[in-house]
């Protein structure tokens, strides 16, 4: 048999929940291959697909990379791993969860800092003061870098946050952070206010096709039969709602 | 191209009183990142010490043969330094393992002669690879920083346009920027309670600030120098001015032969009342030394607004192309960075640590390489 068409969905929280709820309402059933436990799975009723179980950066590199053809992830997710991504991922469609901002959040005290044109000085300055670049932890690093280099923010390097970026600036691991956030409510209790145009980024999850896989004529046949389903789905919501 | 094809570049460099070096190919990474910044780090081929220390490759020379030089003699002593070999960048559709060539000449005080030195032996070594008749640029930040320092732009303004230098665009906007009308953006409820309020108010609501939101300031901003710069907002909103504006546009837009621009920055200087005859003097003087040392110095292309966005750049700086087949991308380029040693011994405080002469280029030996022969 010839290799099947790989989608990748969400191993794991609230994204995963949402991706499985929003491939069911197009009848499109999900199930584990084998055991419970499994990272592999297929779809019931369409022949030729295999489903991968991926965290969502695993997705984006691998849709980007063309190991897998179809996923679904966050937008930020795409931006931040995919190099060159336009090249690489078609944002197929948005799916109206995952919503979130990456933005620049810094700690409340500085009242002179509301832009990054604001921070762009206390970074030049900073660094004369007191002899080290002003440090900004993430865990976007691609972002943060093309932001910052947007706005000619030279004076600043990255410290790399893998877990509860925010409460960096209170441990004294970085002086400012970029994560996401979706109310600000996890900022302003850790001491900190995002910057008025200090937003790098409005993501939500997408259903996401790889431009780089190899898309043979049984891989593409399962794509259109997904495709099938779900714009038959968005057709039959659309009707029920109007 | 093997190395040894390079033996006559290494003869003129050699002959010229300069001696070829070494230094290690893996460093601290971040003595690169504290120089450079983020921009340069995403170039870095980065890896890990067994103690989890991050290392990277060396992206150049300049700054390992500085970190030699300190570590092998007495601080601001003479030096002339030379290299070939590899190094290492992510860059794109260039390889990231490639060759450079070039020369560090430290610690000489007699800056203009170093200058005309050194853009001569650029001349040489691009003769002795083949390219006989390159296009060369050649900018001074020095002449910019006079101009700022003329117009008696506040402090501010001036650090902000300062930190512009180099990128031309950016330091456009600027200009426009600097107009006194800026929209300032919708304050927070602890910026609209401070409008108005004295220096030593401001510091309190910070203190309070600090205290409230659990935030220490260990080796962080202080509320003394929030509080220093929340009142130097005021001075940035009131923008330049502008005259201020008019003759930095005017300034910024002077290019061409040296003998040329040299005469529109005078008449410039004279019509708008500018002291910055040091500065001036100092191109000129610098310009007659290229000729007397045989440089075609009507070939040359001054820019006002060409300069590297790397701060310990402090004056003179060129750069090598080969017409149109060079694409933008230098084959030779080389400045003075009198400040690189102060910030490489621990200082990063601008004010504070004397400079130390130093000038040098770097040839980019895989982009000549290319060359049919």
């Amino acid at each position: 048999m010839s290799a099947p068409l790989t989608l990748a969905v969400p191993s794991k929280g609230r994204l995963q929940e949402n991706a499985q709820t929003f491939f069911a309402r197009a009848g499109l059933h999900v199930v584990p291959a084998g055991h419970e436990r499994s990272y592999r799975g297929r779809i019931e009723g369409i022949a030729g697909v295999e489903v991968a179980y991926l965290s969502a950066p695993e997705i984006a590199r691998e849709v980007g990379a063309g190991a897998v053809h179809l996923g679904v992830t966050g937008r930020d997710q795409v931006e931040e791993t995919v190099t060159d991504w336009p090249a690489k991922v078609d944002l197929v469609a948005p799916l109206g969860f995952g919503r979130c901002e990456v933005v620049v959040a810094v700690p409340q005290p500085w009242v002179d800092v509301v832009t990054m044109a604001d921070l762009d000085d206390v970074a030049a300055d900073f660094r004369a003061r007191h002899g080290r670049r002003l440090s900004v932890a993430t865990k976007y690093i691609t972002l943060t870098r093309r932001f910052f280099a947007g706005h000619g923010i030279a004076d600043y390097r990255i410290v790399e946050s893998l877990g509860a970026t925010e409460g960096a600036p209170a441990s004294g691991a970085a002086d400012l952070i970029v994560d996401i956030t979706t109310t600000g409510a996890t900022l302003k209790a850790n001491g900190l206010k995002t910057l008025a145009d200090g937003v790098i980024l409005k993501s939500e999850a997408y259903l996401v096709a790889s431009r780089v896989a190899g898309w043979s004529v049984a891989q593409r046949k399962a794509l259109t039969a997904i495709f099938t389903a779900l714009s038959q789905a968005a057709a039959r919501i659309k009707k029920s709602s109007s | 191209m093997s190395s040894d094809s390079y033996a006559p570049l290494k003869a003129l460099i050699a002959g010229a009183g300069y001696t070829f070096v070494e230094p290690p190919i893996i460093h601290d990474a971040n003595v690169f990142v504290e120089l450079a910044g983020e921009d340069l780090r995403r170039r870095l081929f980065l890896t890990n010490g067994g103690d989890g220390k991050e290392l990277a490759l060396r992206p150049d020379y300049t700054i390992p043969v500085c970190l030699h030089y300190l570590a092998t003699g007495a601080a601001k002593r003479r030096a002339n330094y030379a290299y070939l070999g590899p190094v290492f960048r992510h860059r794109g559709d260039e390889k990231g393992e490639f060759l450079q060539a070039g020369v560090e000449s430290i610690g000489r005080s007699e800056r203009v002669a170093a200058d005309a030195d050194i853009l001569n032996l650029a001349f040489a070594a691009a003769k002795v690879l083949g390219v006989a008749r390159p296009t060369v640029r050649i900018g001074d930040s020095a002449l910019f920083a006079a101009v700022l320092a003329a117009l008696a732009v506040a402090r501010p303004w001036r650090r902000r346009l300062a930190r512009a230098f180099g990128d031309p665009k950016r330091l456009k906007a600027l200009i426009v920027e600097a107009d006194g009308n800026a929209n300032p953006p919708a304050a927070d409820d602890a910026l609209a309670a401070l409008a108005d309020a004295d220096r030593a108010t401001v510091e309190g609501v910070v203190a309070e600030l600090f205290a409230a939101s659990g935030l220490g300031v260990i080796g962080g901003r202080t509320a003394d120098e929030i509080a220093d710069r929340f009142v130097e907002k005021a001075v940035l909103a009131q923008g330049i001015g502008e005259r201020a504006r008019d003759v930095l546009s005017e300034f910024l837009a002077i290019a061409g032969p040296p003998a040329t621009a040299a005469a529109a920055l005078s008449a410039l200087a004279r019509a708008a009342k500018l002291d910055i005859a040091a500065a001036l003097d100092r191109f000129k003087k610098r310009n007659d030394a290229f000729a007397k040392r045989g440089i075609d110095v009507d070939r040359l292309v001054f820019a006002a607004d060409f300069g590297r966005r790397l701060d310990y750049y402090t004056g003179f700086v060129f750069e090598f192309q080969r017409g149109k087949r060079s694409r933008g991308k230098p084959l030779i380029g080389g400045g003075r960075y009198d400040r690189l040693m102060a910030l490489i011994s621990g200082n990063q405080r601008k004010d504070a640590g004397e400079t130390v002469p130093a000038i040098g280029f770097a040839v980019w030996l895989d982009r000549i390489g290319q060359r049919r022969r």
